[in-house]
């Protein structure tokens, strides 16, 4: 009888472990970032750790999803968003605090099978050339309707007069991270897909991966904001201003990301 | 005294009558007359919209001051026609069940007394799908009885047995009944059952009752004409009433007159029936002393003779009578001594006494 | 292999578990019991759950109870907790999304229980507690489990529903499932694989053990039949 006792107190205090856990807050602020950041701000935040010896926790996912939770009451304290739209969404709902901060810019970069399109320097000449030659089975991108990289994909291919082709072999992925991921498993030919996660994902290794100016895809903003949100306490502070330093910077762009096109006057060094 | 009185809508009941306590009652009535629905309302499973029903005094159902008292507050055990034994429990736990006021050790002595009490003792361990009907039969009433209920209640318990298990069970009914002192009401279709058995008996048709009382005059002296059919008496005639007198009524059947010692005095509206029982038709022998003791005589033309086992059915026509058949059974013996056969006249006479006039 | 998600896992059943299967019983108890019209309309609403996507059940959770409805103020000043990205919110959901595993069943068990019993032990003097307990749930408790089995098979691999109301957080809401999601979206196929192999596991043997009480329970009574 004893034993049964222990046993239901010890799986009482088990049980009620997660009812335990304190504010959100307790084990270091939690940063909501998109999913095409993911290798660098892992990195950003062990180095973090290292110099300061205070830890961050991460929380990915497509940009939308997460302006999205944060409306509907997500702790978390800061936001880094692949898509500008979102973060002025934000803005104007009046759940940020202070103002945007561009950390970088997104790299479009182009994927294709070894050996479809050859060493070239104009990328997407080759690519309109195989889409007419009918080389190209699958073409894939990100939905240009509310992914960035897909929206820049579309520019990149329309400017370079691809678009109405490529359509007949266009495969739309849901966000940036599945264009990727057809690339590495699918039967694609080729995909437009960010840097970042593309570096990540190895695809240099299993095709030939280029990234493409920012002139290919005009009109298009490749520029990724961050924003403190309410709940942003002093900790969230610092790691934020640590965003925008120099040693961030080249992590960023180690990882494939450019540097933000103007000099944010919230730069902390 | 447990007082019955329901009126409900579905099924329907209109039922007011009183049976006497410590004994053993039945109700009779062919399937859909409502009997059992009588019976779950003396149970408390069914909750008429008007009701009141009161056991020795005590309350039971009132609608007037919607006071219900739920079944398990009852004082009474049930048995139904498929016994609702639990499955899961063997005999004994069944019996137990119904001990849950007792310790366990007790439970188990008590329901083991009881088992052995309806003649299943050694089958204390066995479960409802090991045991046969009759065995079944006894578990239920052990159960029903081992909580010493003052009320037992019974719906059709034999007829999912066979005849000699019911012959049996019958016996040990009426033993059960005297050795407890409880009053017992049970539900039949089969009168001969109820006859049996009962001291009082209701007669139930289509929720309602048709007539009430000791079993011995329900059976000698039906009410009214359906009491008579409900109670297979095979002679039914219709009569008028002609006069009353001290001895008795006087009716005129066909061209003759009959006596009745008891019936109503005046003239009744509409006319009036009467019904005699086959064994109270007696058959005249020539050379018998002092006739007219015998009650009126008429002559009457045999049409049809059925041997059933130890008696005869025989159907006559009265020459002179209303025109319906009569029926007198006989001792196989007496058919061959007086030569009884199809088509031969013989010589019957009806008792005042055991003339019953009946309403329609 | 994240064994604090695996934990959390264990957690969320647990207590799905707790809070559900009464729910279950009482609800399926209800619905086999009762005479009711609207019957059908009622089986049919609690049976939603297993015809609206996860994620879409999990989407309107977080409309009707996070911090911006009304609802989820009420629960905050009253109780001081959120319903979403909290594991109270899981539970919730959780609760929500395994209400037809755990009534299902469960009716179907009471069903079999005859109104006849019923009038029985009641003619038996046994309260109604009494008769629950000593004769409808030995004869129903199959469903119970059977009840049992599949909602803790179904929570622990429980996605949408999870990741719509409680987020990615470590710690608090990344159960195992959405721990292996979010090494797939990282890239990672080894270490998901090692999880999914993990969960996979864990719920074989936990539902073959529920079904095997179950089969031992209808051999002894062919055995004894």
């Amino acid at each position: 009888m004893r034993n049964w006792r222990t046993c239901i107190a010890v799986l009482f205090f088990w049980s009620t472990g997660p009812f335990y856990s304190v504010p959100a807050f307790a084990n270091g602020p939690i940063v909501a970032a998109a999913a095409s950041i993911r290798p660098a701000l892992e990195e950003l935040s062990a180095r973090y750790n290292q110099v300061t010896g205070q830890s961050v926790r991460l929380v990915f996912g497509s940009s939308g999803t997460l302006a999205n939770q944060i409306v509907n009451g997500a702790p978390y304290a800061l936001f880094l968003s692949a898509n500008t739209a979102y973060v002025q969404w934000l803005v104007d709902l009046g759940f940020t605090q202070g103002v945007p901060v561009t950390y970088a810019s997104g790299v479009l970069a182009l994927y294709s099978r070894p050996g479809l399109l050859g060493q070239t320097e104009n990328p997407l000449l080759a690519l309109g050339n195989a889409l007419e030659g009918g080389t190209i089975k699958r073409l894939v991108i990100a939905n240009p309707e509310y992914a960035p990289y897909g929206s820049a994909a579309r520019a990149a291919l329309e400017h370079a007069g691809t678009w109405v082709q490529a359509k007949q072999v266009l495969l739309v992925a849901a966000n940036a991270g599945q264009a990727v991921q057809y690339a590495l498993e699918g039967d694609v030919d080729v995909a437009f897909v960010p840097m970042p996660l593309a570096r990540l994902a190895e695809l240099q290794k299993t095709g030939h991966l280029q990234a493409l100016p920012s002139e290919a895809f005009p009109n298009v903003e490749l520029d990724q904001q961050m924003v403190l949100l309410p709940d942003a306490d002093q900790k969230t502070q610092e790691f934020f201003a640590y965003l925008q330093s120099i040693d961030s910077r080249e992590i960023f762009s180690r990882h494939g990301l450019g540097a933000p096109a103007l000099i944010s006057p919230n730069l902390q060094h | 005294m447990l007082s019955i009185r329901i009126e409900n809508n579905t099924p329907a009941l209109k039922v007011d009558f009183r049976l006497p306590m410590g004994t053993l009652s039945a109700i009779v009535g062919p399937s859909g007359s409502g009997k059992t629905s009588v019976l779950r309302a003396v149970a408390g499973l069914l909750a008429p919209s008007h009701s009141l029903i009161s056991f020795d005094n005590d309350i039971w159902t009132d609608t007037e001051t919607r006071y219900f008292r739920p079944c398990y507050q009852r004082p009474l055990g049930f048995v139904t026609q498929s016994f609702g034994l639990f499955p899961h429990l063997t005999a004994a736990e069944n019996v137990g069940a119904a001990l849950t006021h007792l310790p366990r050790r007790e439970r188990g002595l008590e329901a083991q007394r009881f088992l052995e009490l309806v003649g299943i003792g050694g089958l204390a361990d066995r479960r409802p799908s090991e045991l046969s009907g009759g065995q079944s039969q006894r578990v239920a009433m052990a159960r029903a009885l081992a909580r010493k209920p003052r009320l037992l209640l019974l719906d059709e318990p034999f007829s999912a047995l066979d005849h000699s298990t019911r012959k049996r069970l019958r016996v040990e009914l009426k033993r059960l009944q005297d050795a407890l002192a409880m009053t017992v009401l049970f539900v039949t279709h089969d009168l001969d059952e109820a006859a049996e058995l009962s001291q009082t008996m209701v007669l139930l048709r289509r929720g309602q009752v048709v007539q009430q009382g000791p079993t011995r005059e329900l059976l000698r002296r039906p009410s009214t004409v359906e009491a008579a059919r409900l109670m297979n008496f095979a002679n039914l005639a219709k009569a008028e009433w002609v006069d009353s007198d001290s001895s008795g009524i006087t009716l005129r059947w066909g061209d003759v007159l009959l006596k009745a010692e008891t019936g109503p005095k005046s003239p009744p509206e509409g006319p009036i029936y009467w019904t005699i029982r086959t064994t109270d038709v007696f058959l005249v022998k020539d050379g018998h002393p002092d006739e007219s003791s015998l009650g009126t005589i008429l002559s009457a033309d045999v049409t049809e003779i059925i041997e059933m086992g130890s008696s005869v059915l025989v159907s006559v026509i009265a020459a002179r009578g209303g025109g319906e058949l009569l029926r007198l059974r006989l001792r196989p013996g007496a058919l061959h001594r007086h030569n009884v056969s199809k088509g031969s006249q013989i010589r019957i006479a009806l008792n005042a006494q055991s003339l019953v006039l009946l309403q329609s | 292999m994240d064994w604090n998600a695996f934990n959390l896992s264990l957690q969320l059943a647990a207590w799905t578990l707790a809070l559900l299967l009464p729910i279950g019983v009482v609800t399926g108890r209800w619905l086999a019991r009762t005479q009711t019209l609207a019957r059908p309309w009622l089986q049919a609403f609690f049976a939603l759950p297993l015809v609206l996507p996860p994620t879409v059940v999990g989407y309107y959770l977080l409309i009707f109870t996070g911090t911006r409805s009304p609802l989820g103020e009420l629960i905050m000043s009253w109780f001081g907790v959120s319903l979403v990205f909290s594991f109270p919110g899981l539970v919730v959901a959780s609760i929500l999304v395994n209400l037809p595993f755990a009534i299902l069943p469960v009716q179907r068990a009471f069903e079999v229980v005859s109104s006849e019993l019923y009038d029985a032990a009641a003619c038996c003097a046994m309260t109604p507690w009494q008769t629950f307990t000593r004769v409808e749930m030995p004869l129903a408790w199959p469903g119970v489990l059977s009840a049992a089995v599949l909602t803790l098979g179904h929570t622990l691999g429980e996605f949408g529903v999870v990741l719509m109301v409680g987020g990615n957080i470590p710690g608090e809401t990344r159960t195992l499932s959405i721990a292996i999601f979010d090494r797939v979206q990282a890239f990672d196929p080894l270490a998901a694989g090692q999880m999914a192999g993990f969960l996979l596991l864990i719920s074989l043997v936990t539902v073959a053990l529920g079904y095997g009480v179950l089969e031992k329970r209808d051999q002894r009574k062919r055995r004894s039949a």
